[in-house]
């Protein structure tokens, strides 16, 4: 049986887009495989470890959990859109300084959770921060440098 | 004025691929792309034990989209891999060994098609009787090799254990067990292979030794080493488990035949069905203590379930055996350690070789004979502790960098000064001590490593290593070293990593070796070549070389500074001559083999030391154990990035607080992510961590490894805290909220 296509029109990182789209892929699937963003991860495929964390106006989800026709006439942010090199996001400046990256595999749904937390409240203390990214799994760095670096932002520090 | 270059040995330098990571832009193997891709899928055994009749697949090989299938039938080469016994079929042949055994692949246009054809190959077996205990494994007439169930022993003896127990005033006698622990690397396995510009089957995988990757494949394939390349990917993680060959031979075999690129991504479930666990050993201690504290005899048996396949059970057995004393001076020690065949999942390395296991034990007996003794657990601990002279089990004499002792003393101090931690009403509160030595290399047998270091025609540095950075960190390790070395800033290296076509053999990123042996091999690399240069300039400025230096990229005078040229100069000079600048480096470690019979020789060549201290509360109505502070201080030799090894505690103390209290792998019933829990953010303890850096003088810079020993001290530390909080002690890891409630209903009704 063919695959129902449907028509979504959304804005990704910026920009619109309007597209046909297999009618039952997930939001994973249309970052990475159709539009070819491959900076958010593929973890688990059941909403358990948040590799795959994106902002849907603005609130961290599991894209593989939604469905993407979902996305229409809404707006997604996944980690190619927060900042670029020479022009880093704060919290990707804050992650290379405080050591928060080791293998890198959680890092962009982490720091996806981490901007949702900080664009509603700018100064969270350590306890929300840790709220924040208690859906985001990470086997390498036990946390500490991640919430360090997530804090440092929280109270203006300048590296 | 110079500038002063950033990055030398001793700095908190951001790594050197962190940048990539931060924006989205690393290529893990998944994220690779390529013109024409075809997708695997491998279908897996649904039986633990059983004769494989026939595999048809036929039908299969008519599903829409499906390029071909392969089996056993189709490995041109040997058909058995394993990084140090050779018993684990690429594709199982005449049996299957547990439940998740590979059988076939298919190959199809789209991953889908791939996942329907493996749904339509039938396979025929006759069951056999499977085996699920170790111990059963050693009694039963079952074969699941033909060799037989007993994978390796290693034994130890020095001195007289029973004239030991009979100089004892008081003999302690327990049972210690741990579980099946499953590493969850973010990342699932992962590869892609293509036939690259030079004609070479090329797998750029998931992996934490390309070089044995391509050791195997070469095998498998029966094709020259030169037909072959092996490319480590970006590593999501891997904590021993991506030593063992995942997708690497079954892409190789799939690209063989049909010379387009391809692609195995497993799924969650498939890298926890198909890859390999912590070993669960059962450890019987019986130690021996006079009156004073002094230790006076430990006889120690250790069986262990390997699994299906060997992988690297040896190591572990034997590794389990070396450090089952724990880091203590005892005359008299026997160690029987034996590792089983059992038809469960395989069993291989994890973070730390059988030593977190063997911690568990050891600093359990160390608590009971303090507190039968009535000695504070940190004097037991100081007054055996290593120290200069020591000796071990193995009779090796540890002459340089023991920090044991001062670990200890810097995690009492630090404790002293800290707040006590008050119960607050119905919740009970511990404290709990652990200590751990760690062997940095491969137990008595050699593991070099090789790396190369380069100066082109525009004095532009480049450093080749074939050490795979899975995350630890090893990247900017050794680019640090080179730095250093070099007299030239981070920024200026270049490296490439982890590329059989490119880099030499660095051996495995496993035994928290690569800062050690690898940093070795790239300081003696750079070396040679800082040597290179030095000739060079010293040649044109007419200048005798011992009067030269290297600094800041500068080549300046030793007497007063003055720069006399720069790398740049040095290097156009020294190629239009048609001399080139690179020089090799090579490093391994001086180790012996240890005696078959009584195991005694020197294992490695040295050791990291430990010690943390947990603060636990527990919810006696529900079993509930929250982990408040760990104290964690580590003796490294010399931390060449104090950022990545407090990286490194905070990641073990992680780890360690799931093996202690959440992590059990029960095979057939752990699937996926939501049956198996690693800890979040929220169950990870306040750490304080303490770098202690006793050089040492064999290691780059003074410097050992933290990897491993990072997580060893950890549920050992929490486990003591448990007994103390609950005047019950608990013998089988994870100390899981049911093993709690169980200890607290003991306690309750004695």
């Amino acid at each position: 049986m063919p695959v129902q296509k449907i028509r979504v029109r959304f804005r990704m990182n910026g920009q619109e887009h309007e597209q046909e789209i297999p009618s039952n892929i997930t939001l994973l699937e249309l970052i990475r495989d159709e539009l070819g963003l491959t900076g958010t991860k593929e973890g688990c495929e059941i909403g358990e470890c948040g590799a795959c964390t994106v902002l849907l106006d603005g609130k961290p989800v599991y894209a593989c959990l939604i469905l993407a026709p979902k996305v229409d006439g809404r707006e997604v942010i996944t980690i190619e859109g927060i900042g670029e090199e020479g022009k880093l996001h704060p919290l990707q400046e804050a992650f290379l300084t405080h050591g928060a990256v080791q293998c890198g595999f959680c890092t962009p749904g982490m720091l996806l959770s981490a901007k949702a937390l900080l664009d509603k409240n700018s100064h969270p203390s350590r306890e929300e921060i840790e709220e924040a990214i208690s859906g985001n799994l990470c086997r390498c760095t036990g946390y500490l440098q991640i919430v360090n670096a997530i804090e440092a932002i929280r109270s203006g520090e300048k590296e | 004025m110079t500038m002063v270059v950033k990055g030398k040995v001793g700095e908190s330098i951001p790594r050197v691929d962190a940048l990539d990571k931060v924006l989205g832009k690393a290529r893990f193997a998944a994220d690779l792309k390529m013109e024409g891709l075809l997708y695997m899928k491998v279908l897996r055994s649904d039986r633990p034990h059983a004769r494989i009749k026939d595999i048809r697949t036929e039908k299969a090989e008519q599903m829409p989209g499906v390029v071909r299938i392969f089996t056993h039938k189709d490995i041109p080469g040997k058909n058995r891999t394993g990084i140090i016994n050779k018993d684990h079929p690429v594709l199982a042949d005449e049996k299957v060994r547990f439940i998740g055994d590979a059988i076939a692949l298919a190959v199809a246009h789209t991953e889908k098609q791939a996942e329907q054809a493996i749904g339509e190959i039938r396979v025929e077996y006759e069951d056999l009787p499977p085996i699920f205990d170790p111990q059963e494994a050693l009694r039963s007439a079952t074969l699941i090799h033909e060799k037989g169930n007993l994978l390796y022993e290693r034994d130890i003896t020095k001195g007289d254990v029973e004239q030991g127990f009979a100089e004892s005033d008081i003999v302690i006698q327990r049972t210690y067990l741990t579980s099946m622990v499953e590493h969850t690397y973010l990342e699932p396995d992962a590869g892609v292979a293509w036939i690259d510009d030079e004609g070479r089957i090329t797998v750029c995988a998931s992996t934490q030794n390309p070089h044995y990757d391509h050791h195997e494949i070469v095998t498998s394939l029966a094709l020259d080493p030169s037909q072959v390349r092996s490319i480590q990917a970006t590593t999501g993680g891997g904590f021993g488990s991506k030593l063992d060959v995942t997708v690497q031979c079954f892409l190789a075999l799939a690209v063989y035949y049909l010379r387009r690129p391809v692609r195995l991504v497993y799924t969650r479930e498939e890298a926890y069905l198909a890859t390999a666990k912590r070993h669960p050993l059962i450890m019987k201690y019986r130690t021996g203590v006079h009156r004073d504290g002094r230790l006076m005899a430990m006889d120690i048996d250790i069986l262990g379930d390997t699994g299906a396949y060997g992988s690297y059970g040896i190591a572990v057995a034997g590794r389990a055996a070396v450090h089952a004393t724990g880091p203590y001076r005892v005359p008299n020690v026997l160690v029987r350690s034996r590792m089983a065949y059992t038809n469960h999942p395989f069993c291989g390395a994890m973070r730390g070789f059988g030593v977190p296991q063997v911690a568990f034990a050891h600093e359990s007996q160390m608590d009971i004979l303090a507190e039968e003794l009535g000695m504070d657990p940190f004097e037991i601990r100081l007054l055996n502790a290593f120290d200069r002279g020591s000796e071990t089990a193995t009779g090796q004499i540890l002459k340089e960098s023991v920090g044991m002792r001062e670990c200890l003393r810097r995690v009492r101090k630090q404790r002293d000064e800290m707040q006590k931690v008050s119960a607050i009403p119905g919740k009970l509160v511990g404290m709990g001590i652990g200590a751990m030595w760690y062997g940095i290399g491969n137990t008595g047998v050699k593991n070099p490593s090789s790396a190369c270091a380069e100066l082109d025609h525009e004095g532009r540095f480049t450093l080749y290593t074939g050490a795979a950075d899975i995350g630890q960190g090893s990247s900017t390790v050794l680019s640090q070293i080179a730095a250093s070395e070099m007299g030239i800033g981070i920024e200026d290296i270049r490296l490439i990593r982890g590329d059989t076509a490119l880099t030499p053999d660095a051996g495995a990123t496993s035994a928290s070796r690569q800062t050690y042996i690898s940093g070795n091999a790239v300081r003696e690399a750079t070396g040679n070549l800082r040597k290179s240069v030095l000739a060079e300039a010293s040649r044109f400025l007419e200048i005798p070389p011992q009067e030269l230096t290297m600094e800041d990229g500068l080549v300046k005078s030793m007497k007063d500074g003055e720069i006399l040229t720069t790398l740049e100069e040095v290097t156009a000079r020294s190629y239009s001559e048609g001399k080139q600048l690179r020089a090799e480096g090579f490093f391994d470690p001086p180790t012996t083999n240890l005696n078959p019979e009584t195991g005694q020789g020197i294992p490695y060549a040295t050791y990291a030391f430990a010690c943390h201290v947990a603060d636990v509360q527990v919810d006696p109505n529900t079993g509930e154990v929250d982990v408040l502070r760990v104290v964690a201080a580590h003796d490294v030799g010399k931390a060449v990035n104090p950022s990545n090894v407090v990286g490194q505690i905070a990641s073990g103390v992680a780890m360690g607080t799931g093996f202690a209290l959440m992590e059990e792998f029960v095979p057939g019933q752990t699937r996926s992510m939501r049956q198996y829990l690693i800890p979040t953010v929220k169950d990870v303890p306040v750490v304080i961590p303490i770098i202690v850096e006793d050089p040492e003088p064999t290691g780059p810079f003074g410097a050992k490894g933290v990897g491993e020993p990072a997580l060893i001290p950890t549920a050992p530390a929490i486990l003591n805290a448990l007994a103390q909080a609950l005047g019950e002690r608990i013998y089988h890891l994870p100390a899981s909220l049911e093993r709690v409630l169980k200890a607290c209903r003991r306690e309750g009704s004695s």
